[in-house]
């Protein structure tokens, strides 16, 4: 028999302390960041506090587990994504999601189709702030995700593939289409505001926007 | 012209992975290329920036919550943490 090499340094209260200085000065200085990433899936400041604390609590207890040359902030990030997704007994749907290419030319399609509907510079025109953070709201758990921690958080692909468990090209699959959902939302939201230029054809893709001024 | 079109095509087609800046180098030079003589291509990779900048800009910053701080520590102090 192999006597194992890896015997777990014995507990001493002394070390008990060392080992929690140590995760309260990595771990505490990224709460603001866990909190607008629990703050992005939960849309909702009270459940993001409670999803906050719980994502400190585990983090608390695998600390033993956290390998120090990894990224702090990607796990305590994952950690949070796992309690929110157990504490919402949320799903993760898998979505069948077109392949990459056709993503990327439906982007240009979507810039065609707010230049005929004349709201193609909607970008440096409108501040598209809250109607950003309302669709990506509304986009399916599995789409929010990529979206989230790519083009909110700015985790790179390979980093967002590790964390949530799914091959690279579902990665980005998944944030390509998010995309195009968003593209479209805004779309929508400038015409429906009353954005269109007044060049542009008037397409309507929902009920037109009052203007009983006339 | 078919050829013309075609090209423009498969530019597009790396649309995302270009803006993204995930391009093996010699797809990133033949899309460079293309966008310093083709405007209308230009065009979209531009619309698809300005719309990334959008959704990088509405993400609120991360800040500082004292309250939430304290709260934290406080349920870590129940669990045994020790500091």
């Amino acid at each position: 028999m192999l006597e194992s090499t890896h015997q777990p340094t014995p507990l001493t209260p002394e070390s008990v302390r060392e080992r929690d200085r140590e995760f309260a000065a990595a771990t505490l200085p990224l709460m603001p960041n866990v909190k607008r990433y629990a703050l992005a899936l939960t849309r909702n400041e009270s459940d993001a506090d409670d999803i906050v604390q719980e994502t400190y609590l585990r983090a608390h207890r695998y600390w033993r587990s956290f390998d120090s040359a990894n990224d702090c902030r990607r796990w305590l990030v994952t950690i949070c994504r796992n309690a929110f997704n157990t504490v919402h007994q949320r799903e993760g749907r898998a979505v069948a999601v077109d392949d990459d290419e056709l993503e990327s030319l439906a982007a240009a399609r979507a810039h065609n189709a707010a230049r005929v509907a004349g709201v193609d510079d909607m970008y440096s025109r409108l501040d598209l702030g809250p109607a950003i953070q309302a669709a990506i709201e509304q986009l399916d758990t599995s789409f929010r995700d990529v979206v989230v921690l790519s083009d909110v958080e700015g985790f790179s692909y390979e980093e967002i593939a590790e964390m949530l468990g799914i091959p690279l090209g579902t990665v980005r699959s998944r944030l390509f289409r998010a995309r195009r959902q968003l593209q479209e939302s805004l779309m929508v939201y400038a015409i429906d505001a009353g954005f269109a230029r007044a060049n542009g054809v008037p397409i309507r893709i929902a009920a037109p926007v009052g203007k009983h001024d006339g | 012209m078919d050829s013309r079109r075609s090209e423009c095509e498969a530019i597009v087609r790396r649309l995302w992975p270009y803006v993204d800046d995930k391009l093996p180098d010699s797809d990133r030079e033949r899309v460079t290329r293309h966008l310093e003589e083709c405007a209308d291509c230009l065009s979209h990779f531009d619309f698809a920036r300005a719309f990334l900048d959008a959704v990088h800009a509405a993400s609120t910053p991360a800040k500082e919550d004292d309250a939430l701080r304290v709260r934290v520590i406080a349920a870590l102090n129940h669990q045994g943490l020790s500091i």
